[in-house]
């Protein structure tokens, strides 16, 4: 294999294309890791020199497969962000919250374990920034009801948020993006990841009862102001909110059913935003449009171009050579490799570039081992299978390492910091890096267990 | 008629540093005009005496609202004595932190059409009045301006008969 692995690395010319291609890419990325100018700024310059200088023609940064944009990824977001949009005045986030708050009855450890759990459960449905924006300020409002420190309970959200959003195709970005390059459909993630993840979010319940089960307490008369607010008033328009969740669920079922109907997960989740915009009786949608995440949706789209960038020149093939020579081939290495890097990586730097960047990596690494095969044949390989949700597991979990390592953990410590509460990137690390270590060691056991032992 | 003839002169202000719960105490018995009957709002005057903020009673509102509130639809779940605890925990907060800064004002030749101009594009009440040194000497009410319309409108309601 090694003399394969020799012709491939000949066949990329390092001419200047590619040191200006791997000067571009690395620049960008280490001006987004040094957050000096908005990540989203760069993407989009970055992308736009891509093509000036002549890397990528605008063809390709537009509209090609491999190299370019991948709108497969864009749509879906954009889609889910209208749905939520359009349901966030019904009140339905703020009556599930403060239900939630009163199913524990008030007692602090229960509220813990249950706004975590519902936290990640919403976080597989929908992305993570937004649960822990739809969950936090109603967190905020209990513990300032209840005389509690806010700190725990906003750090374990978010944490719980990062493993819940683990669990489904559109629970992540990463999992979205690994899903629309490896071809993956929904009911594979659920059938993949979502076991898993119930057993790391079990794991992660019993962690902080051991961590803060004896520490909460709190005064009786306290717990009543919790039990004396009603969850009814939260609905605030209940007939959109009645026509959303019906939209909700045709979604959902065409999420659960989008392989077998031969559509993307983009096309379904269109198709609802669609739907919901047309019952909802909104009549001017500029509203609803301009609140979805538009730096966000741009920073995924100049990301696809700079990384359609470094592919056509084979920086990423010549990265994927190198690994393999780390490896000597050896898949089930490669899967630990795959899932610890992963982690620690999405520790530090945001998962999304590290994703757009692994995803071909990944892909290139499979055409060095299967010359012989393409398309799907090659991306569901059956012993690359373990590769892509090594992948999704370490990039969606390694975000819980650090205060940096998720969008949700940065809103967080926002929030908490506006609430005149500091978190130190140390305290955040404290609770993040052990509990990321622990869902890890969950996750390559299953790893293990499953594709190399079992191999089911 | 011009800003400067509409203004009341002030001899109050706020300084940066000091709390809420000081703050909060001048404006009990700041003086408009001759009176001491209380104002809702003082600009903030550096060590140099330049005008660096306002502070009205929307900012005291603000500085006892917790930001979560406005975040979502929370208003029904509060509780007796919220506002009372919030309010007590506010009293160290400083000055400086929950002023406005950027503070509308007018320049005391500036006519009264202006000045309504300012009020209802930046939602704002009263104003600082400056000299040409870009020094406060007084306030213009939307009161006053109110009083001033009114007059107006009657003086012509007279004159406009013959």
């Amino acid at each position: 294999m090694s003399q394969e692995v020799a012709t491939a690395a000949n066949q990329i010319v390092m001419g200047p294309a590619f040191w200006i291609a791997t000067a571009i890419f690395i620049l960008a990325y280490a001006l987004i890791v040094s957050e000096k100018i908005h990540k989203t700024i760069i993407a989009i310059f970055g992308a736009a020199l891509m093509i000036v200088i002549g890397i990528l023609t605008q063809e390709e940064a537009f509209h090609s497969t491999d190299l370019g944009v991948d709108w497969n990824v864009i749509f879906l977001l954009i889609s889910m962000m209208v749905i939520i949009n359009i349901m966030k005045p019904t009140g339905c986030f703020e009556y599930i919250a403060i239900k939630s708050a009163k199913v524990a009855k008030g007692k602090p450890f229960m509220i813990m374990a249950i706004f975590s759990t519902v936290t990640a459960v919403v976080s597989a449905f929908l992305d993570n920034v937004t649960t822990v924006l739809l969950i936090a300020p109603v967190t905020l409002l209990i513990c300032q009801a209840l005389e509690l420190d806010v700190v725990p309970f906003l750090i374990t959200e978010a944490l719980a948020s990062n493993i819940g959003g683990t669990a489904t195709l559109i629970g992540d970005p990463p999992n979205i993006m690994i899903a629309s390059k490896a071809q993956l459909d929904f009911m594979a993630f659920v059938y993949h990841l979502t076991p898993v993840i119930i057993v790391v979010l079990i794991a992660y319940i019993i962690t902080l009862y051991f961590i803060f089960g004896k520490r909460l307490t709190v005064k009786e008369e306290l717990r009543q102001r919790v039990m004396a607010m009603d969850e009814n008033e939260a609905i605030k328009d209940p007939v959109l909110l009645k026509k959303s969740l019906a939209v909700l669920a045709v979604t959902m079922t065409g999420f659960i059913l989008h392989g077998m109907l031969h559509l993307e997960p983009a096309t379904i989740a269109l198709f609802g935003a669609g739907l919901l915009l047309l019952v909802s009786g909104i009549k001017d949608p500029n509203h609803v449009l301009s609140e979805a995440e538009w730096a966000t949706l741009f920073f995924f789209i100049g990301l696809f171009i700079i990384i359609g960038g470094v592919v056509k020149v084979g920086l990423i093939k010549w990265m994927s050579i190198e690994v393999l020579k780390i490896t000597q081939g050896n898949l089930l290495g490669t899967s630990m490799i795959v899932l610890w890097f992963s982690a620690f990586a999405s520790a530090f730097i945001d998962n999304i570039p590290y994703v757009a960047t692994m995803n071909p990596l990944i892909i290139d690494m499979a055409k060095q081992l299967w010359p012989n095969l393409s398309g799907v044949e090659l991306l569901h390989h059956p012993d690359l299978m373990p590769m892509w949700w090594s992948l999704a597991l370490g990039a969606c979990l390694g975000g819980n390492g650090t205060a940096i390592g998720a969008s949700a953990n940065v809103i967080v410590v926002g929030m908490a910091e506006k609430m005149g509460h500091h978190i130190s990137f140390k305290k955040f690390m404290l609770y993040g890096m052990p509990l990321m270590i622990e869902s890890v060691i969950i996750c390559m056991i299953y790893v293990w267990l499953r594709y190399y032992v079992l191999q089911i | 008629m011009k800003a400067k003839d509409l203004m009341v002169p002030i001899h109050d202000y706020l300084t940066p540093g000091s709390n809420l719960k000081e703050a909060v105490n001048l404006l009990k018995v700041g003086e408009r005009g001759d009176q001491k009957v209380g104002v809702m709002g003082l600009p903030v005057l550096d060590k140099n005496g330049k005008l660096i903020g306002m502070l009205s009673m929307t900012d005291i509102l603000k500085a006892v609202y917790p930001s979560y509130m406005s975040m979502m639809n929370l208003g029904g779940f509060t509780w007796d004595g919220m506002l009372e605890s919030l309010a007590k925990q506010a009293g160290d907060k400083k000055v400086e932190m929950l002023m406005t800064r950027d503070v509308v004002t007018v320049r005391e030749d500036d006519f009264l059409m202006e000045c309504v101009d300012r009020i209802l594009r930046k939602q704002v009440r009263r104003m600082p009045v400056l000299d040409k040194t870009g020094k406060v000497v007084g306030m213009v009410y939307m009161r006053d301006i109110f009083f001033a319309i009114t007059k107006a409108m009657l003086e012509e309601d007279n004159g406009g008969g013959k």
